[in-house]
């Protein structure tokens, strides 16, 4: 059985991680700084950062922290790659080749696109031959709409009529080397994965699928480890910022309970 | 540099401002996030929470009586008693109380912690940092974080985590999570618990002893190793081999600040405090530490532009028990106060006031105030720019305070 990463996946608003609740809901957990440092001491597998800033502003809101302050993505990304050692993608705002060439060389491992894949599908492949495509993991956000799956774009307020399955069958062609799936409806509210969609997906590509969306705890994990076989990535946005130790804790967990994972 | 100076707004239904020291988010309706988990509360299945609560105690419960059950970190406040109340007399446990002494109680404050003692009849450690040592802490504290009270924050956050692991107690019971209640930062649904980030960041902002340590000469201080022992944080390896785990009570327990006062004064003699209060109308918060209310907060104003009377009214507002415009009436009043007890506080570390306000100065937010005519200004709750006092910046260090 292939063995399965578990990945926090960290939202940035303006500078600071957010939890995030709905896609349109964000309430502001700390710095980027810290956090990093925080998963690092963990050994996480792996870390996902997405920059949801609607207004690509950057401020720590205050001068007081034992931190230096920072305006950009550039420098974000920089003290991220700074403290921590594990592989890093971030995404988010990413139109064309010069915003990925920024993060790459600012300590960016992997690049994740969503809107910008969408408007411009021959990014993917550009990224991909630049960089090789195991760089270019594809994000996909989708909710149900009359019982079934469409992919949205844009913070989750563009309909594009299309099925996750169709959308990652085009990703796939186009040279993603990996797809992101997060759930809109569920996100932030800890009532699980969609672990149908999610199954369907995996069986529906070749490519190494990372779900998101739902998790409440370490059973959540478990039963989506077991259900969908073939998943490569579990990730949790919210999570692990809620209890002491929350990732080796849920490693430990999952080893315990026979679930293959690093 | 900061892009653009962002204008600073204010909840449409408390007071809090977006300049928060705490992160505070607004929604599309411009509503803060405070008042939006708050508002959870209304929809929660106590009853269902409770047991919930009960099945995690029992978990940690010493089946043979050798050691306590849990950790309850204490005051002597309002809050402390309630949680003293809940988990030895209505549930039944074994708590030991554990308080990390401010060093400046009030007289009803310690009062109430002698009371505590009396009425519950639970075991109790009380700790004490030298006075020495303080002294240096507070003089180094204001000047590198701009706050008297970083011993104070560190200890109550750290000694009872060292009891925890000297002691094989692996539960604390806190009462409610501060950023969570004052800035909304979680919602009810994270169950959220103690966690060594939170603290590090929000609660110390990033100062761990060891910058104490790195910066004390700097400051002309000398500090020794064998001074910080309080403010140690026990290590990971240390909170994973006893398993400790913080839990905050109000994820629990229907938590109201404007309740416990009244039912912990009917049930148990508690005190509200005897003196008013400068810088906040309230009587029943902060007894352990008369700076909270005082220069700490102060400086917070200095800061931020707002004080201890807006976090007050914001509860107040929320739980129905003020309107908005009597809070504002409360704030423009006491916001801007500067307490006596900020010269009991000069006296205790040997400082003068223009030494004070000059520094305070400098840790002014220029996200909040400029410089015109040589006072500073910032914008009111009420939307009008408004005056506080003459500035005790040098024309250089004034720069960064000019506005076009």
């Amino acid at each position: 059985m292939l063995k399965k990463r578990l990945i926090p996946a960290l939202f940035i608003k303006n500078g600071l991680i957010v939890r995030s609740e709905n896609f349109d809901y964000h309430q502001f957990i700390g710095s980027v700084v810290h956090e990093a440092k925080r998963y690092s001491d963990w050994d996480v597998d792996e870390l996902v950062y997405i920059d949801i800033s609607r207004e690509k502003e950057y401020d720590l809101r205050r001068d007081d922290y034992n931190l230096d302050a920072y305006y950009s993505m550039e420098e974000i990304i920089r003290k991220i790659a700074e403290v921590c050692f594990m592989p890093l993608a971030f995404g988010g705002g990413i139109r064309n080749l010069s915003d990925v060439d920024l993060r790459i060389r600012n300590g960016a491992d992997k690049i994740i696109l969503n809107t910008g894949a969408y408007e411009t599908p021959e990014l993917i492949g550009q990224t991909a031959s630049k960089y090789g495509s195991q760089c270019v993991i594809v994000s996909v956000d989708y909710r149900m709409v009359d019982g079934k799956d469409q992919v949205f774009t844009s913070f989750g307020t563009h309909a594009t009529g299309l099925t996750v399955n169709e959308w990652i069958s085009r990703c796939e062609q186009e040279g993603a080397g990996e797809i992101f799936l997060n759930a809109i409806d569920r996100d932030g509210k800890g009532n699980g994965y969609d672990i149908e969609t999610i199954e369907s997906a995996v069986e529906s590509t070749k490519l190494p699928v990372i779900a998101c969306g739902g998790a409440a705890d370490e059973f959540d994990f478990q039963e989506l480890a077991e259900e969908v076989e073939n998943l490569s990535g579990i990730a949790a946005g919210n999570l692990f910022h809620f209890t002491e130790r929350s990732y080796p804790r849920a490693k430990k967990y999952l080893k315990e309970n026979g679930i293959n994972v690093r | 540099m900061i892009a653009t100076i962002p204008q600073i707004n204010y909840c449409k239904k408390c007071l809090l401002p977006s300049s928060s020291a705490i992160p505070v988010a607004f929604d599309d309706h411009g509503v803060c996030s405070a008042c939006r988990t708050s508002k959870e509360k209304e929809a929660i299945d106590w009853d269902r929470r409770l047991k919930k609560f009960q099945r995690i105690l029992e978990q940690y419960r010493s089946k043979d009586g050798s050691n306590y059950d849990c950790i309850i970190p204490v005051s002597g406040g309002k809050d402390s008693f309630f949680q003293v109340h809940q988990v030895k007399n209505e549930m039944g446990f074994n708590p030991l109380l554990v308080t990390y002494n401010s060093n400046n109680y009030t007289p009803t404050g310690l009062k109430n912690l002698q009371r505590m003692r009396d009425v519950f009849g639970c075991d109790h450690v009380f700790f004490t940092t030298s006075v020495h040592t303080l002294q240096k802490l507070n003089r180094i504290s204001v000047q590198i974080m701009g706050d008297t009270q970083w011993h104070y924050q560190s200890g109550i956050f750290t000694y009872p985590f060292q009891v925890a692991v000297q002691m094989n107690i692996p539960l604390l019971i806190w009462g409610e999570h501060g950023h969570m209640d004052i800035g909304g930062m979680h919602s009810y649904n994270d169950f959220v618990e103690f966690t060594y980030r939170y603290r590090h960041e929000h609660i110390l902002r990033g100062f761990e002893w060891t910058d104490f340590m790195a910066k004390a000469a700097e400051y002309g201080e000398t500090l020794e190793r064998r001074e910080m022992i309080p403010f140690v944080y026990p290590s990971d390896e240390e909170i994973d081999r006893v398993g400790v785990r913080g839990i905050y009570m109000a994820n629990f327990v229907k938590w109201e600040a404007n309740e416990h006062g009244p039912l912990m004064m009917e049930k148990y003699g508690w005190l509200e405090n005897e003196e008013p209060f400068e810088r906040t109308y309230r009587r029943m918060s902060n007894l352990d530490d008369f700076y909270e209310n005082g220069i700490h907060d102060y400086l917070k104003f200095i800061k931020f532009g707002y004080g201890r009377a807006t976090d007050h009214a914001c509860k107040d507002i929320r739980a129905g028990k003020m309107t908005r415009e009597e809070g504002i009436k409360i704030i423009q009043q006491m916001d801007h106060v500067k307490s006596k007890d900020v010269y009991q506080w000069l006296d205790f570390v040997g400082w003068t006031e223009e030494q004070f306000d000059h520094l305070a100065d400098t840790y002014r937010d220029p996200r909040v105030w400029w410089i015109r005519d040589g006072q500073w200004h910032k914008m009111d709750i009420t939307g009008e720019p408004t005056a506080y006092g003459k500035v005790h910046l040098t024309p250089e260090e004034q720069q960064k305070y000019v506005r076009a």
